[in-house]
């Protein structure tokens, strides 16, 4: 009989077809109930109407002399005017802190090999290449600060060869490199008064986007060991250090930002002598480290507490210390467990820069509003401005989680 | 009955042995632990010999794996004494690390570290607390990977072992430590049914070549075959001690033949 041939193994059938075209689709996403359909339909209509007048808005009325006329100030404030910068031109330091950073990412690219390391790398580097052919006359974009940006390519594979062909192409030296070059090149921003050519520059004349990514870097790289060592210092058992953790976490979360930094300009000058030197960058830095470090420790704490109880017994089992288990054990999976988190602190750290205006401090949205205020021709193009300042900060942050998205999925986040 | 029970029969076993007690491994006198107000342990007094396979019996909450987590001090016992290896489990942190690392545990999730592969599970302890170089701890993890079967998955992560294949890790991980003791705390109650066999497989073995071992198990048929003596533990004390065959076939105690009746 038939039936009684059993087959050795079943035969494999492929899935069923999901695909049902385009309709079948939209049936099944967008009209599914008579609710759905009319959401669908006015939220249909509501977002062409807005790009219908925004790109008509865009493209027609719009001016957007003023972001040209702002031009390389978005990008460092009044650095390199006259009053800064007595007597010389100092715009090639900002740009050889650039290239230094363009050299580490070469670094990095031949340290990781390829991947979204080398995408950002080469990315980073084409725009600011590119930025060589903005069509400025030569009087306003000098053939000298084009040549320096163009110089960010031969930078790049600098570092490259570093990494490939010597022996600071490992993850520990690009790490040691880092700290050098921003050490660096806050050294060359600020300058030194006994060498010729690197007149020292007062930090009130930093600006612009620089100024941003100069507190964003400092503070994210210390906000993050210093979250760390908050929230192991919240969960000790020693009740002085985790009182003191506690206080310092409540402390900084439960006061706004913006009110920190201004008590940082009006109440620490009062506990120092008159003459005492005072760095209003310095210290909005201090602040908005320690505030995002208060959030971070949070974060960090809430990872410790999701790790299932098993993994710090059986470290401790082996042998391990207390300390070792942390290092280890529970802080690698604590924080690759709340990358998102972090990050999210990170963005949300980028954008708080923007405060030091408080200070008096001409951040880029701060230098564009200043400009339209001081140049009232302008001040019917505060649209355009502010759109372009948002595709800045959007621009940035978006990086910042494409970045983590790809350190998520290299470190198997979410799927062990 | 009580624990004063459990000491004759330990002292008979003994005598029977011919064994002297200056080699028990283990000793525990009128061992108390409280949970709160829940009383844990009831005054254990046995010891384990050198090379003994002693196998913990008894109903879930009887205490018999808070007992061999006092013994690792991974529970704090607050009364009586335990000497393991002839240093006392005291207060003193160094101690408790030095005899930790005398005494692999296997635990019933296995524990693994997931954000480890398989040959760093096991190389980290042995590198961090014994400074070994990395060269020879994955020298001496892959010796182990293949006593316990599975060398081809050094390079994997935890996650995509099976779970008799991340357990078999486990009890690697522990031996990479080179201990004299080993605890098993219901080392096959999360595996399905098919993967047991496989790590039963390994610790019979392990029995085999002189391991001191302490498990908590409820297969009776690993622990008629490797076991040298039960403990019956019941309400949080030892109700019973007992050869293997003595306890299944003509268990002294009526809470030892209630038990029975319901596990067989």
């Amino acid at each position: 009989m038939a039936t009684r041939d059993v087959p050795a193994k079943t035969a494999e059938v492929p899935p069923p077809m999901m695909t049902v075209g385009v309709m079948g689709w939209a049936r099944e996403n967008l009209f599914s109930a008579w609710y759905n359909g009319a959401l669908t339909i006015v939220l249909g209509v509501v977002t062409l109407l807005a790009l219908w007048f925004g790109f008509a808005w865009i493209f027609g009325p719009a001016d957007w002399e003023v972001i040209a006329k702002i031009g390389g100030r978005f990008v460092i404030g009044q650095y390199n005017t006259e009053a800064a910068c007595i007597g010389q031109d100092c715009f090639w330091r900002p740009l050889a802190g650039l290239m230094l950073v363009t050299m580490l990412l070469g670094m990095a690219w031949g340290v990781a090999g390829g991947g979204f390391t080398k995408r950002v790398a080469i990315t980073v580097t084409a725009v600011a290449a590119l930025a060589a052919f903005i069509p400025y006359s030569f009087d306003v974009m000098g053939l000298d600060v084009r040549l320096l940006l163009l110089a960010n390519i031969p930078a790049l594979f600098v570092g490259l060869a570093l990494a490939r062909y010597t022996r600071l192409g490992t993850m520990k030296w690009i790490a040691i490199m880092s700290v050098g070059v921003f050490l660096l090149t806050l050294l060359l921003l600020r300058g030194l008064p006994w060498v010729p050519g690197l007149q020292p520059v007062s930090v009130i004349y930093w600006g612009g986007l620089m100024l941003n990514l100069l507190l964003a870097v400092a503070g994210i790289a210390l906000s993050l060991p210093i979250g760390i060592a908050l929230a192991l210092g919240r969960r000790s058992r020693l009740p002085v250090v985790k009182m003191l953790c506690v206080v310092f976490i409540e402390v900084f979360r439960g006061v706004p930002l913006i009110t920190l930094l201004f008590m940082s300009q009006v109440l620490v000058p009062l506990a120092f002598p008159e003459n005492f030197p005072q760095n209003s960058l310095f210290r909005a830095a201090i602040i908005i480290t320690l505030f995002s470090s208060a959030y971070m420790a949070e974060n960090i704490r809430g990872g410790l507490q999701a790790l299932h109880p098993g993994q710090e017994e059986a470290a401790r089992s082996l042998g391990l210390s207390g300390w070792q288990t942390t290092a280890f054990i529970s802080l690698p999976q604590a924080v690759r467990n709340v990358i998102p988190a972090i990050v999210g602190q990170f963005i949300a750290l980028f954008k708080d820069t923007s405060l030091v205006y408080i200070i008096g401090m001409l951040d880029i949205v701060e230098m564009g509003r200043a400009f339209i205020q001081g140049n009232p021709q302008y001040l019917d193009n505060a649209q355009e401005l502010f759109i372009f300042l948002a595709l800045v900060f959007w621009v940035f942050t978006y990086g910042m989680s494409y970045v983590s998205s790809k350190i998520e999925g290299n470190l198997g986040v979410g799927s062990r | 009955m009580d624990a004063s029970n459990g000491h004759e029969n330990l002292e008979k076993t003994a005598a029977n042995g011919g064994e002297m007690a200056d080699e028990d491994i283990i000793i525990c006198r009128d061992v108390h632990k409280w949970f709160g107000s829940f009383h844990a342990l009831k005054g254990v007094t046995t010891s384990v010999r050198e090379g003994e396979v002693v196998v913990i019996l008894g109903p879930s909450g009887s205490g018999k794996s808070t007992f061999i987590r006092t013994l690792n001090r991974l529970e704090e016992h607050q009364r009586g004494d335990i000497i393991v290896d002839g240093i006392e489990l005291t207060k003193d942190i160094r101690n408790i690390e030095s005899i930790r690392s005398e005494i692999g545990m296997v635990f019933q999730s296995f524990n693994l570290f997931p954000h480890l592969k398989v040959i760093d599970n096991i190389t980290l302890a042995p590198m961090k607390v014994r400074k070994w170089p990395r060269a020879r701890a994955e020298e001496d993890a892959m010796t182990l990977l293949e006593r316990v079967g599975i060398p081809e998955q050094a390079d994997k992560y935890p996650s995509q072992l099976s779970g008799g294949q991340q357990q078999r890790v486990a009890i690697a991980r522990e031996l990479a430590m080179q201990p004299k003791i080993m605890l098993f705390d219901e080392p096959t109650s999360a595996l399905d049914p098919e993967m047991i066999k496989e790590v039963l497989d390994v610790m019979g073995e392990l029995a085999e070549s002189g391991m001191t071992m302490l498990v908590v198990t409820h297969e009776v048929g690993f622990a008629r075959e490797a076991a040298d003596r039960f403990l019956f533990f019941d309400h949080g004390e030892i109700v019973e001690e007992n050869t293997p065959k003595e306890f299944l076939t003509n268990p002294k105690e009526e809470r030892s033949k209630l038990f029975l009746s319901q596990i067989l």
